[in-house]
């Protein structure tokens, strides 16, 4: 038997009248069958992969040792109190936004000035923008080793080039007050591209016909850019503000490879914070406790931005 | 055609259960085992770890050993601990040499006394094959736990033309620390306020900030830590004080040394492009300078202020606890071997870190070798004052608190005293539960 067939399934015969909640539930599941069977295979590893590690996170999370070889005891939301009374996740939380911020609206600002430059295609564009895409294409490790010599103090291609104009060279990744800053450029220079192809598409997504009419009202480009584009624009913009502030969250293989979180914890992020506790204080517990905290921030931010897409197409 | 490859498609599925079923039932020949290797120092050595395990499996028909790379130190830390938590853990593991004390506390690690004793042999007489600065990282509460691999001490290295340059000699060395501010001062040159040329380079990165602290710690006498307990650090001591002072001297005082926290990699550039003219660096380094500079160098024992010291950096082989009886008796082969005086001999040449096994400089080809390269001599006659690396309980986050607090210090942001106590504090706070469980634990 195929199991393309559910209608041979005998459910749908068996339910009365006074059950029509529950037959038009299983008429619904009855439908959205197919739908569920091609999912499964998707779910099966999002389960094992996922749910189940989230699970086991909300577990541990839990538990704590008080002594190294004391047994792991029950211990409520102590571990969440103990990762929000630790300055070295408040740093990384304060860390992260600075560099949400500081990376998301230059990388943003910069997409949207690439996609209006060369939104039309002809050859030129078309290589301008595979240049400007080319930075994504570079995995994050390998673009953190290069950046590495960049910014190597004294003798970097950096020092090298601008060494020349300053009176005192930076060390650019050993100076608490530089670092941060420095890992951003990086981030900046690589989802900037990324982010640009997003807004070309949405760029082919403005009418024609209006663009030309606002054209004959005598609308200049500014005018134009102002009342058409950027309305136009706006589901692109709320999903590349959600996609930024993702990546600010997810992404620090560049804090591992150049940085480790120094000097002195000032490009310490979050998600750098809870490889600290799990791995160098081996503290599952803590560990546990600081990724439920973001994933509960990361998973807020997401229902949020969804709602406020839903209203959005709902109202439109 | 959907039914045809579903069909395949199981059939595929059934095949390779199949296969990853009889897998097992089928291991009778060999007893197979893992090693766990890491590759702190550049991709070359992974080539040569497959040498090694190819000529141990010809020569043991009943071993059959699969080298696993498993990336940094601090990686290879956590994978083991991982293999360890699903019950798979690998039969032996090539582990930073300061990590074992950790992990003995956390009971993760196979006590090695009875093979030894199976052998018919004693831990003295064992532990007699290696050099003594390195038994310190290897023994905890007088039993075996590791087998040094292969180690390393800091060095002073000194661009030998632009010593001469500078009217130094350089085959008479600094030997203290004022003759070390001295050199720095005639070797660093300066346009105006900018400098073109760094006297001395000491690297600040995590990990590598405190084997250097360790090191101007040892010099000016002190300790870094209780090498007999693992709940001690001694990092607000005159010994320690002395040593930071001196190195934020170097850059703010003397602006002998680039202000900021420097990274190995970065100090190791800088001295072969000329930018620093001295740099103090791990020996394991010595290799690379030797293939890049393209002046002549030299190296020399670390400056003492008080005495000269210096601590001991490297790797151990150990065993993870919950080993079978079977595996662990293959493991020890291996370890054996791999530690023997021609291995041990044939990894130093091949990576540049002094052989642990003290024969292994009585071997031929070692002989030879040293009479071509003497500045590998130097580090191994700086063993004589190598001391062990230090090791406590949490080894990792106690010496990040110092680190954070010495890399203020390098930015100015922060005085050495007031950075020292502010270290001290934090790391008695991360030694706490061990304190509370051994040392404070009173009837």
């Amino acid at each position: 038997m195929s199991l393309a067939e559910p209608a041979a399934l005998p459910v749908a015969t068996s339910a009365a009248p006074r059950l029509h909640v529950l037959k038009r539930f299983s008429n619904r599941f009855k439908a959205s069958l197919p739908a569920y069977l091609l999912l499964l295979p998707s779910l099966v590893f999002l389960a094992l992969f996922t749910y189940g590690a989230m699970g086991r996170v909300l577990i541990d999370a839990l538990y704590q040792r008080a002594t190294p070889k004391a047994p792991l005891r029950f211990v409520g939301l102590d571990n969440i109190a103990s990762v929000l009374a630790d300055p070295g996740f408040t740093g990384a939380v304060v860390n992260n936004l600075i560099y949400a911020v500081g990376t998301a609206v230059p990388s943003i600002a910069l997409a949207l000035l690439f996609a209006l430059a060369l939104a039309r295609t002809h050859a030129v564009n078309s290589a301008l923008r595979a240049a400007l895409f080319l930075p994504v294409l570079i995995p994050m490790v390998a673009a953190s080793a290069l950046f590495l010599f960049i910014f190597l103090p004294n003798v970097g291609l950096l020092d090298y080039y601008i060494g020349r104009l300053l009176p005192v060279l930076p060390n650019w990744l050993g100076d608490p007050d530089i670092a941060l800053y420095a890992i951003m450029i990086i981030t900046i220079w690589k989802n900037a591209g990324y982010y640009m192809l997003f807004f070309l598409a949405g760029l082919q997504a403005v009418p024609e016909d209006v663009m030309e009419a606002a054209h004959l009202d005598g609308a200049g480009p500014y005018q134009r850019l102002r009342h058409i584009i950027l309305p136009e624009l706006k589901p692109t913009f709320l999903f590349v503000t959600v996609i930024a502030i993702l990546n600010a969250v997810t992404q620090v293989d560049h804090v591992f490879v150049m940085t480790q979180g120094g000097p002195s914890n000032s490009t310490s992020l979050v998600l750098f914070y809870i490889y600290q506790q799990a791995v160098e204080h081996y503290d599952i517990g803590k560990a546990s406790a600081a990724t439920l905290l973001t994933l509960a921030a990361l998973m807020g931010l997401t229902a949020l931005s969804f709602r406020t897409m839903a209203n959005r197409e709902g109202g439109s | 055609m959907l039914f045809s490859r579903r069909l395949m498609l199981g059939l595929a599925m059934a095949g390779t259960l199949a296969g990853a079923l009889a897998v097992p039932a089928m291991a009778e020949g060999p007893t197979e085992i893992d090693l766990f290797f890491p590759v702190p120092v550049d991709g070359k050595l992974a080539r040569d770890m497959g040498t090694l395990i190819k000529e141990f499996n010809e020569t043991h028909p009943g071993v059959k050993a699969t080298a696993v790379y498993t990336g940094s130190y601090d990686d290879t830390l956590i994978k083991t601990r991982a293999a360890i938590k699903a019950g798979k853990p690998p039969a032996a593991v090539i582990m930073s040499a300061n990590f074992l004390l950790d992990m003995q506390i956390e009971n993760e690690l196979t006590n090695l006394d009875s093979l030894i004793a199976a052998d018919g042999t004693t831990k003295e007489k064992f532990l007699g094959q290696f050099f003594p600065a390195l038994q310190g990282n290897a023994v905890i509460n007088r039993s075996v736990y590791g087998v040094p691999f292969h180690n390393s001490t800091p060095l002073l290295y000194i661009n030998a033309d632009k010593a001469k340059e500078a009217g130094l000699d350089p085959n008479k060395p600094p030997q203290t620390w004022a003759e070390l501010t001295d050199w720095a001062k005639k070797l660093t040159k300066r346009e105006g306020d900018k400098v073109t040329q760094w006297g001395i380079a000491i690297p600040c990165a995590y990990d590598y900030c405190g084997w250097m602290m360790e090191t101007l710690t040892m010099s000016n006498g002190g300790r870094y830590y209780n090498e007999e307990f693992g709940g001690e650090v001694y990092y607000d001591t005159p010994s320690m004080l002395g040593a930071l002072t001196w190195w934020n001297d170097l850059v703010y005082k003397h602006k002998v040394h680039a202000p900021g926290a420097t990274p190995g990699p970065a100090v190791s550039t800088s001295f072969i492009s000329g930018n620093a003219a001295m740099m103090m660096l791990s020996t394991g380094s010595l290799t690379y300078v030797r293939d890049n500079a393209k002046f002549a160098y030299k190296v020399a024992f670390i400056p003492r202020n008080v005495r000269n010291a210096v601590p001991i950096g490297g790797a151990s082989l150990i065993m993870p606890a919950g080993l079978d009886a079977d595996r662990q008796k293959a493991a020890w082969t291996l370890i054996k071997w791999m530690t023997s005086p021609e291995k041990s001999a044939w990894w130093s040449r091949a990576t540049g870190y002094f052989a642990p096994n003290m024969a292994a400089y009585k071997t031929p080809d070692m002989v030879e070798f040293l009479g071509k390269n003497p500045d590998a001599k130097t580090a191994v006659e700086q063993l004589d004052v190598a001391k062990p690396w230090f090791a406590t309980y949490k080894t990792v986050p106690v010496r990040k608190t110092l680190e954070d607090e010495v890399m203020l210090v390098l930015n100015g942001k922060k005085q050495p005293k007031e950075a020292l106590a502010a270290a001290q504090k934090a790391a008695d706070e991360t030694l706490k539960p061990y304190n509370a469980e051994t040392s404070l634990k009173l009837p």
